[in-house]
């Protein structure tokens, strides 16, 4: 048992985006669609503030927030969306229904609909150790299979600028408990009541 | 804060949302008359099963709307009844099912006590259809001007007085004094319940106008669209109601009620259309850029 969970140092972000292209290779998200917006498990927007001459660009990598009260699994039909022990929000792709509820619910904009275009593309680029089998909505795990491995998501691994860190938020030790307990990493939009466990330092 | 328009959902739901609530709402108001309006038999028997296939050709639209629609048969594992409206709405719909067509048997034999239950836990059902359909936009916490008990109420009393518009439509041609009986009646609660629609819908605009950004992006969007000022409020509500008041002192005054409800039913469309599209949600900053 433990309680994951992420801190996202924006300052640190250069956006390079090695994290969308890791995530996507290793989870075979829809690399395929053609904007970055569209389906990815974890984006990094170019956000500009203030106005000429004083814009200020920065970047801004988001993923699934992995709720403790999470509204997608409060919508979902047929349990298909549940936390796992470790408190991790995933899907159960055989219950799926597809009826894209969850999409609508999450106020994190995180999940998407992996269609049957996309299977198809799956298939196509991965062949025999293609991942997705039947039409689903899709969202970031926290790369679950490689934390039973005992290695870091993938995007956290990947990540030049240590903008991502990943830990056990359980483990006083850990450096995203100690960002987290002395309030210097804090959640988005805590205010819907969602609880998140990731949290940002901005 | 990011505002931005939801674009998931569009008239594939609308289109279910509306004929769900219309199906549900003519299953319990034809069960009615029959139950308590002493129309015969065959109106009851008729009536609720209109409702249920009006139910559905909606289920037909929301199952399109699935990313995979042959994966349709998932929707009846409702383990999610605990907390999800799609999981409760299927008990409702299927209830729907079982007991209006358990009131029809009963019916066509003639059992009055087994009609009477069936036909009263039908009606509970069918009720129960026309309020999960604006539940089922409430639980969205993303979307502030939907996640409003206004909205449930809205759609139940819209749902509601679209089914007085098609029972109306049904009653208008029949002959019998007891027809003649309960169109007065559907005449009366439809006028009850557009006068209600248009203070809800006023209610819900003028609470828009008080603050959060997104309820007030969706507000502008709806008050800027001519299909809802002109489409819903001036000929889905106002028009219908004065036609419908101005029927109900004259008598055999029903072309104006026919026409009062074919207006209320395509201004129900368009409010489930309207609402859905005018979505906004509130994304924390940098979510979507
Ligand atoms: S961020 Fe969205 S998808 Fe992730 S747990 Fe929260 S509500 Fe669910
Ligand atoms: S799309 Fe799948 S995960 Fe999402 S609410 Fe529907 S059944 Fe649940």
């Amino acid at each position: 048992m433990a309680r994951y969970g992420m801190v996202m140092n924006v300052h640190a972000c250069l956006g390079c985006r090695a994290c969308m292209a890791a995530c996507s290779q290793w989870n075979q998200t829809p690399f395929w669609a053609e904007d970055f917006k569209g389906k990815w498990r974890t984006r990094v927007t170019e956000i500009e503030e203030g106005k000429f001459p004083e814009i200020k660009r920065h970047f801004f990598p988001t993923i699934c927030m992995h709720c403790v009260n999470p509204p997608c699994a409060s919508v979902c039909p047929t349990e298909a969306t549940y936390i796992n022990k470790d408190g991790v929000v995933l899907i159960d792709y055989d219950l799926c229904l597809g009826c894209g509820y969850c999409i609508e619910a999450c106020p994190y904009d995180a999940r998407y609909e992996y269609e049957l275009d996309d299977l198809k593309k799956d298939e196509f680029y991965f062949g025999e150790d293609a991942r997705h089998h039947q039409a689903h909505v899709d969202k970031c795990t926290f790369c679950v299979d490689r934390l039973e491995e005992g290695l870091e998501p993938s995007c956290a691994a990947t990540c030049v600028g240590h903008t991502r860190i990943f830990g056990d938020l359980d483990d006083p030790n850990s450096e995203v408990a100690k960002l987290v307990n002395t309030g210097e990493a804090k959640p988005l939009g805590n205010y819907m009541g969602t609880k998140p466990k990731v949290y940002y330092i901005k | 804060m990011d505002l931005v328009q939801q674009q998931l959902w569009g008239w594939n739901i609308a289109t279910y949302l509306f004929f769900g609530g219309l199906g549900g709402a003519t299953l319990a108001l034809g069960i009615l008359a029959e139950l308590r309006f002493n129309l015969n038999k065959w109106f009851g028997i008729l009536t609720s099963l209109l409702g249920l296939a009006i139910i559905s050709f909606g289920l037909i639209w929301l199952v399109i709307d699935l990313i995979n629609p042959l994966r349709f048969l998932l929707a009846f594992w409702i383990a999610g009844i605990g907390h999800s409206w799609i999981a409760r709405g299927m008990v409702v719909i299927t209830g729907s099912y079982i007991f209006g067509v358990l009131y029809a048997i009963a019916a066509f034999f003639g059992s009055t006590t087994f009609k009477k239950w069936m036909g009263y836990i039908a009606m509970f059902c069918g009720f129960g259809v026309t309020t999960y359909t604006g539940l089922l936009l409430n639980a969205n916490v993303g979307v502030p001007f939907w996640h409003t008990p206004a909205l449930p109420i809205l759609f139940t009393v819209s749902a509601l007085s679209t089914g007085c518009a098609l029972l109306m439509l049904i009653l208008a041609a029949m002959k019998s004094d007891e027809a003649e009986h309960y169109f007065h009646f559907v005449e009366g609660f439809d006028i009850l319940l557009i006068s209600l629609e248009l203070l809800i819908i006023f209610a819900y605009l003028d609470f828009a106008r008080l603050g959060n950004a997104a309820v007030m992006k969706s507000a502008h969007l709806l008050m800027g669209n001519p299909l809802f000022t002109i489409g819903f409020v001036v000929l889905g509500l106002i028009t219908p109601l004065i036609l419908e008041a101005f029927a109900s002192v004259k008598h055999s005054a029903k072309g104006l009620a026919g026409v009062a409800s074919i207006l209320v039913l395509i201004g129900g469309f368009l409010l489930r259309y309207l609402i859905t599209w005018a979505g906004v949600f509130q994304y924390p900053h940098g979510i979507a850029g």
